[in-house]
């Protein structure tokens, strides 16, 4: 069992999450904003 | 009875396609035969009869395609089937563990589908594909007769460019039909006033396009589909091969009148396409014409209520109270109330005169300029500012539409 | 293993009986899953109504019901709900409830995300439907009216009810990009120790394909709605072509969302397959490694096909081959996926419980929406499919016979584990021979329409469709009626029934199945170790 997470082994976990999260919303908003300029 | 008849009208198809192979004549034969014979003109399961060399290639593909997944659609089943049958725990089956292929043999069996599917795919149906394609989009060449098409809500319009020819071809289904309470016709909802008249034997390259919004004009029998895109033009083409009245129906949601605008289609020899033509010639020469000399109010008003019941009833009504917000009343309106010219005998910007020569950008009111005749203009105009209540007591002629435009 | 109870005191495993103030605020994801189910089967009979009503009208020619504006609006919200309220929301409910039991983390990586995610989802709800009642009111002109895809110029010309959809469109886009995210970082993150990618259970796998596809492709169709917002109220011309546009980008943009969508869609059902496949035949998953690879090869490829639905609208040449090719290279990987089932299944040891019915039956019906997708990719024919009843048929075995019964599938298999009970499995049966011999009977007339040549989103229709479109309504009206028997039968499981093990199934393996049913409000506190 103490091979499970420790509790800072959660926070890290938690926090590396919240990092991804940004950068994967950030990606999101430059796509949309890349969209409204593509024209034909 | 009625499959009999369905395999014999496919048979005399195949017989008289010279020059295909056995191969297509055994795949058609294969197809009907699979169709229940208890098929009856209303339960037609395939396409309708096709008239020109595309429709018959898109026949022939979707068949053959129709018989490789069907033999798929069975031989997958057909074991899975097996397999809840013989594999159960009822049966006392003692499960296995394997949890991919091992050995030679099983490789085999479990990349031989996916193989047969690759060739199936890019070969046995992408390569006739191909080349069906390539037919299908080459407008151009030996191409005899231009028709250009114009799709508007809720009706088409068609241009002979060569001969001058213009008129708009809308549902001819009276309403009482619609609303059920009058027996439906035969040709209930896909029958016109004025049909497309074309001749057969000849390419006749196609040009469309749309005043408002997309449209697609389409003919089953024709294996013909294309959109009309407003501001551009797409093209296509058709070589029909037999006379008759083909119809079919607009494609691309369009408004709420999408189910309501039939594209109707009769073939005929040659000489009697050209003698149509040179009626149509005469009539378009009388209506423009109209400009020639002054209109009484009666001929004004006359000619008015006929057009504006074909060509403006459907979105402001009958009665002229509109479908606000969509489309105003034209009774009381201070626009049709309005002044009907300047001072200076030029038009008023959001005018009534303006309005329906230019409509408005951003709704369904679209610009008639281009579609309707002087006379067709100056009758709506001076109908409907004496119509519906309002009472104007003025009147515009075809010769200052002709001007103003 | 652990199934560490520690706030039992505090809340009650079994409690779904909270105040609101509980369901408002909570972070758990098994309350949230919940409530994404809820609101999923609350929106499914939604949806149904709305396309009962349209095939009332459908069932005989005339116009009897309803005006022609009115069933346009019918049809396109029809098809909004069921794809954005209730497959989505149910797809996402499995994965909240579910993706933490498998890997053993004790929550999503952004509890607080998760809360927002969901408590988005209402308000849109209404804002989809609010523009009906509205109009009741002389208010507008009803709900948008160009169907789901929004088409310019038809959507720059529409009135109100465009602007409630766009709006709604981006509220639920929002939602299911934070689902997303969350879904993404706690795969990524959160997997006890040992649980490396390659044993993540295959339907955490098909959500994790889900969630790139869905942070990558509704950024796009929100600026296409954007695009239209501004074209309708501020002046620009993206798809006018007086104004230097083109209504074909509209076209490209949307389909470019649209095209993934369909297997956002999809891939969480194929990721649970798998597992409920493996369960009844009590056989370990056959392919493991090759699903996971054509999971990711149809993702990728779903990028790329998008034009395939617009066929008709005038492309040139090449464009139209590489399309086609690009298309039908999508049975490829699906394909595999078929005989990784197949093969799951053989030499096993079956029963057949409702869950298995519903899987199986899936797999054969499924498999004929496939199959009509390859005969629609080949360009020279689809002149004919385009924007006609077979068009209609083929999606609706994809979403129906595909999503939602793949959707009944899940729910029948987990609600032993999220209830603690067994439903009625006489009822259960039942619902899935009535759900799919009236699917079958209205959606197999739909492809001879096609084919006679009856077009999309018509209220009225010429002589010769009429007995298919009877037959077709019939059939919906049953197809309507049976899903009654379905909400009975979870109502009942919730409140009662025989006693759920904690390895509800017999063959069932994983993580889930090792906790009790239903599992503690809190699980995997102390993660488990994979070996």
């Amino acid at each position: 069992m103490n091979e499970a997470f420790s509790r800072q082994d959660l926070e890290r976990r938690r926090n590396a999450a919240r990092r991804l999260g940004w950068v994967l919303g950030i990606a999101v908003l430059a796509i949309y904003i890349l969209g409204l300029f593509v024209k034909r | 009875m009625a499959g009999y008849a369905l395999v014999t009208r496919t048979t005399n198809q195949v017989v008289r396609n010279r020059g295909e192979g056995l191969h297509r004549k055994l795949i058609s034969l294969a197809s009907t035969a699979a169709i229940p014979g208890a098929a009856s003109a209303a339960y037609s399961f395939n396409f309708p009869e096709p008239v020109t060399p595309i429709a018959r290639e898109t026949l022939h593909i979707h068949n053959e395609f129709m018989l490789v997944i069907t033999v798929l659609f069975v031989v997958v089943f057909a074991i899975m089937i097996y397999s809840m049958i013989k594999h159960r725990k009822s049966s006392g089956h003692a499960p296995a563990k394997f949890t991919g292929p091992s050995g030679a043999m099983q490789w085999l069996w479990a990349l031989i589908p996916f193989a047969i599917l690759l060739f199936i795919d890019f070969i046995l149906m992408g390569i006739p594909a191909v080349k069906a394609i390539v037919n299908m989009e080459d407008t151009k060449t030996q191409a005899d007769i231009v028709l250009k098409i114009t799709g508007m809500q809720w009706k088409w319009q068609y241009e002979y460019p060569e001969a001058g020819v213009k008129y708009i071809s809308t549902l001819a289904t009276p309403r009482d039909q619609i609303t059920n309470t009058a027996d439906k016709g035969e040709h209930y909802l896909l029958e016109v006033d004025k049909p497309v008249v074309l001749p057969v034997g000849k390419k006749i390259r196609i040009l469309l396009t749309s005043t408002d919004v997309i449209h697609t004009w389409w003919v089953p029998q024709f294996g013909v589909k294309r959109d009309a895109v407003p501001g551009f033009l797409r093209e296509t083409w058709v070589l029909i091969e037999k006379p008759g009245t083909y119809r079919g129906q607009c494609a691309e949601l369009c408004g709420k009148d999408h189910g309501f605008m039939p594209v109707v289609v009769r073939a005929v020899p040659e000489p009697e396409y050209l003698a149509w033509l040179e009626t149509q010639k005469a009539e378009a020469k009388a209506a423009n014409s109209g400009a020639d000399r002054i209109w009484s109010r009666e001929e004004l008003m006359a000619a008015g209520e006929e057009t504006y019941e074909k060509i403006c009833a459907a979105c402001h009504q009958p009665n002229g109270q509109g479908l606000p917000p969509a489309f105003p009343a034209l009774a009381g309106s201070k626009l049709v109330n309005g002044p009907l010219l300047g001072m200076d005998g030029k038009i008023i910007p959001d005018s009534h005169v303006d309005r329906v020569l230019n409509g408005k950008a951003g709704t369904a009111m679209q610009a008639f300029r281009n579609s309707l005749s002087d006379v067709e203009i100056a009758s709506i105009i001076t109908f409907e500012r004496n119509s519906f209540g309002n009472k104007k007591g003025d009147m515009i002629q075809p010769a200052q539409i002709k001007a103003l435009r | 293993m652990s199934t560490a109870t520690t706030h039992t005191a505090e809340h009650p495993a079994k409690n779904y009986h909270g105040g609101w103030l509980r369901w408002l605020t909570t972070t758990n994801h098994k309350d949230i899953g919940t409530m994404y189910l809820t609101f999923s089967l609350i929106m499914f009979f939604v949806g149904g109504l709305m396309i009962l009503a349209v095939r009332a009208e459908l069932f005989q020619p005339g116009l009897q019901l309803m005006k022609p504006e009115f069933f346009n609006q019918l049809i396109g919200v029809h098809a909004l709900v069921m794809i954005f309220a209730a497959l989505m929301p149910a797809a996402t409910g499995f994965a909240n409830w579910m993706l933490p039991l498998m890997i053993g983390a004790p929550d999503m990586a952004l509890p607080r995300l998760n809360n927002w995610g969901f408590w988005l989802l209402p308000p849109a709800a209404i804002l989809l439907t609010l523009p009906f009642t509205l109009a009741l009111f002389g208010i507008g002109d009803g709900a948008l009216a160009t169907g789901w895809t929004f088409y310019a110029p038809l959507s720059v010309q529409g009135g109100m009810g465009v602007d409630f959809a766009i709006l709604a469109v981006h509220i639920l886009g929002i939602s299911s990009i934070m689902g997303s995210i969350n879904i993404i970082v706690t795969i990524f993150n959160m997997r006890a120790p040992g649980m490396t990618m390659m044993k993540l259970p295959l339907f955490a796998w098909g959500w994790l394909i889900t969630a790139f596809l869905l942070i990558a492709t509704l950024p796009v169709l929100a600026g296409a709605v954007t695009m239209l917002l501004t074209d309708r109220h501020f002046g620009t011309h993206f798809f006018d072509a007086a104004g230097g546009g083109d209504p074909i980008l509209f076209q490209h943009l949307f389909w470019f969302f649209g095209h993934p969508e369909v297997y956002i869609l999809l891939l969480p059902v194929w990721g649970l397959m798998p597992h409920v496949l493996s369960t009844f035949s009590r056989k370990p998953t056959y392919g493991y490694k090759a699903q996971v690879y054509s999971f990711i090869a149809i993702g990728l490829l779903s990028v790329v096909v998008w034009a395939h639905h617009f066929f008709t609208a005038g492309m040139p040449v090449p464009a139209l081959i590489y399309f086609m090719f690009s298309t039908m290279a999508i049975s490829l990987p699906l394909a595999v996926l078929f005989f990784c089932w197949i093969a799951t299944m053989w030499k096993g040891a079956m029963t057949f419980e409702t869950p298995m019915l519903f899987a199986l039956g899936f797999i054969v019906l499924f498999g004929v929406a496939g199959l009509t997708g390859l005969l629609l990719a080949d360009v020279a024919a689809d002149a004919q499919y385009h924007h006609s009843y077979f068009v209609v048929a083929h999606f609706h075995y994809a979403l129906f016979a595909g999503g939602i019964m793949g959707v009944m599938t899940g729910v029948y298999y987990w609600l032993p584990k999220w209830t603690g009970h067994m439903y009625s499995e006489k009822l259960g049966k039942l619902h899935f021979w009535l759900t799919v011999l009236s699917f079958n009977l209205t959606f197999i007339p739909q492809f001879f329409l096609g084919l006679a040549g009856m077009p999309r989103r018509i209220p009225d229709y010429a002589l010769q469709f009429a007995e298919f479109n009877a037959i077709s309504t019939v059939g919906a009206f049953i197809l309507g009626l049976s899903q009654l028997i379905f909400a009975w039968n979870i109502w009942s499981c919730v409140r009662g029934g025989d006693k759920a093990d904690s390895r509800a199934w017999e063959g069932a393996e994983g993580l889930e199945w090792e906790l009790s049913s239903p599992p503690a409000h809190h699980t995997w506190e102390t993660q488990p170790v994979i070996k």
